[in-house]
């Protein structure tokens, strides 16, 4: 043990019991991402272990670690070689669930993939998107408008996002949405010996598209850079199993982040009428108030990789095998590099986050996700200026290494 | 100003481009068209660049010489 590690034992505020009664349990040895405490006390326990605990554990299962400030999550998000995806990314993972490709994987069949993927998610390719979902935010803000009132996100947030994914660059049919989002879901955060079963009717979904689609005309898309795959290193072509576990990680990560930050921004705004105000007056605003929602609001808590041999992470000596989260959240909020992290200041310039991972696992989605949030928020003000949480309600939030929201009721004078 | 964009640890989050896109390019795959490199940052683009360097979640641009 290090005098990091030591300087973390001698301090009061990591006293076991001092843990004990201001969080439920000991965070500092003993964390658990699906405790409900730490749902409640989300920003209060991520702003306590970024400043104070550069590395915690849990005896969740067979035990795992969080990793909490941005320098340390950088470093280890970097060396993959040494913190290999290859074992999954979920702490205690489900028994039966397939590995999921480019996320479940390392460099160079991660390098592989990714180099084919990339094109179709670039800047470039998906500013051509832009339109056609601005115009589905306008169509589902015109299925609710003339209420005054609607549910955020059964009405909009968890529908636009697939849509944008869907519609332009996957090619599934959008009625299919509400099966996919259901299954992603409670795949995420319903009981955990279930979550395999609902992972499972998402891959026969997806593998049954992409069967279906060998029988059709290429497209020159996204389906058809996946059907023609890749070559490994050892001359072996990607199997099927891959190809479909593609489409699954990428309707995963399409369908259940984007909400998040897209509903949480619209319950601040809906909060923060002054910010409101600013943002209408100067649309220019939003692109920049969009990253710092996104820094803010993170829809992926933390991932994990598994130690390729025993390594010190500030201080902490992990062994080969051990399991390691990069608490993203934590790190997008590490005063060592930004003023008042805690503060939601939507004029902050170069923010540094890490809300879309660190790494060769950058989310590859990242591009599209920041258009979907700049058309909703620009088109949402320009029709709905004046809106509020209805009264009497409140949004509630479901944990675990994921963050989403489940429930915001608004209103508005029609 | 003259900056190095690093080859490996350039992942393609693209912010170095939206914040000084008259500085850096990105390539087909959105990621730093000069990664592996240094280049000279046009006068009178200093303050955008080091933006752009700023808000790098990887550090992957460092400057050469100021
Ligand atoms: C605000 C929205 C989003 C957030 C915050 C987010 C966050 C993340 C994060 C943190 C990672 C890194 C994984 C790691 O370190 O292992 C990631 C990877 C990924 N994301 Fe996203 N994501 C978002 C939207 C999307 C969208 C819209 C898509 C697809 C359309 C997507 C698809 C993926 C995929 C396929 C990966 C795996 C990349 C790889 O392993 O190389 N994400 N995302
Ligand atoms: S911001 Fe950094 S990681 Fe992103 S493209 Fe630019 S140099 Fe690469």
């Amino acid at each position: 043990m290090n005098d990091n590690r030591s300087a973390m034992e001698a301090d009061p505020e990591i006293n076991p019991d001092v843990l004990k009664s201001r969080f439920g349990r000991d965070i500092a040895r003993d964390f658990d991402l699906d405790d409900p405490r730490f749902n409640e006390q989300f920003d209060e326990t991520l702003n306590f272990m970024v400043r104070k605990c550069p590395v915690v554990h849990s005896q969740v299962g067979t035990g795992y670690y969080l990793v909490n400030t941005q320098d340390e999550v950088r470093r280890i998000a970097q060396d993959w070689r040494t913190f290999s995806s290859a074992k999954g990314y979920q702490p205690n993972r489900p028994e039966g669930l397939p590995y999921l490709m480019p996320e479940e994987s390392d460099p160079p069949i991660h390098t592989k993939w990714r180099h084919k993927l990339n094109p179709h998610m670039s800047p470039k390719t998906v500013a051509a998107y832009e339109q056609p979902i601005r115009d589905d935010v306008n169509a589902l803000i015109d299925t609710f408008i003339g209420k005054g009132e609607c549910e955020f996100i059964s009405e909009f947030g968890a529908l636009l996002p697939g849509w944008a994914f869907f519609k332009n660059i996957l090619g599934v049919p959008v009625d299919d949405l509400p099966m996919l989002v259901e299954g992603v879901e409670e795949g995420t955060f319903g009981p955990p010996e279930e979550r395999a079963g609902h992972f499972a009717r998402v891959f026969e979904y997806l593998d049954t598209h992409l069967k279906w689609r060998q029988t059709q005309p290429r497209r020159g898309d996204l389906i058809d850079t996946i059907q023609d795959g890749v070559t490994y290193e050892d001359g072996t072509e990607a199997p099927w199993e891959h190809k479909v576990s593609i489409l699954v990680d990428l309707t995963f990560g399409g369908i259940a982040t984007t909400t998040f930050v897209m509903a949480s921004a619209i319950h601040h705004l809906a909060n923060n009428p002054d910010v409101r105000q600013r943002l209408i007056d100067d649309p220019s605003l939003i692109e920049n108030a969009i990253e710092e929602y996104t820094r803010f609001f993170p829809p992926v808590v933390a991932l994990g990789r598994t130690c390729t041999r025993d390594v010190e992470v500030a201080g902490t000596e992990m062994k080969e095998g051990d399991f390691v989260m990069l608490t993203y959240a934590a790190a997008s909020r590490d005063p060592r590099h930004m003023d008042e992290p805690d503060k939601i200041d939507i004029t902050r310039e170069g923010i540094p986050h890490s809300t879309f991972g660190v790494g060769p696992h950058r989310c590859i989605g990242s591009n599209l996700a920041r258009i979907e949030l700049i058309t909703t928020l620009e088109e949402w003000l320009k029709r709905i200026p004046d809106f509020s949480v209805k009264p009497g309600t409140e949004p509630r939030h479901v944990t675990g290494f994921l963050r989403s929201i489940r429930e915001l009721q608004l209103v508005w004078p029609t | 100003m003259r900056v190095r964009i690093d080859g490996e640890n350039c992942s393609g989050h693209g912010r170095c481009a939206k914040y000084a896109p008259n500085v850096f390019r990105l390539d087909d795959d959105g990621y730093n068209a000069d990664r592996g490199n240094e280049i000279d940052v046009p006068a009178g683009e200093e303050d955008k660049a080091l933006l752009g360097i700023k808000a790098c979640p990887e550090r992957a641009i460092s400057i050469v010489d100021a």
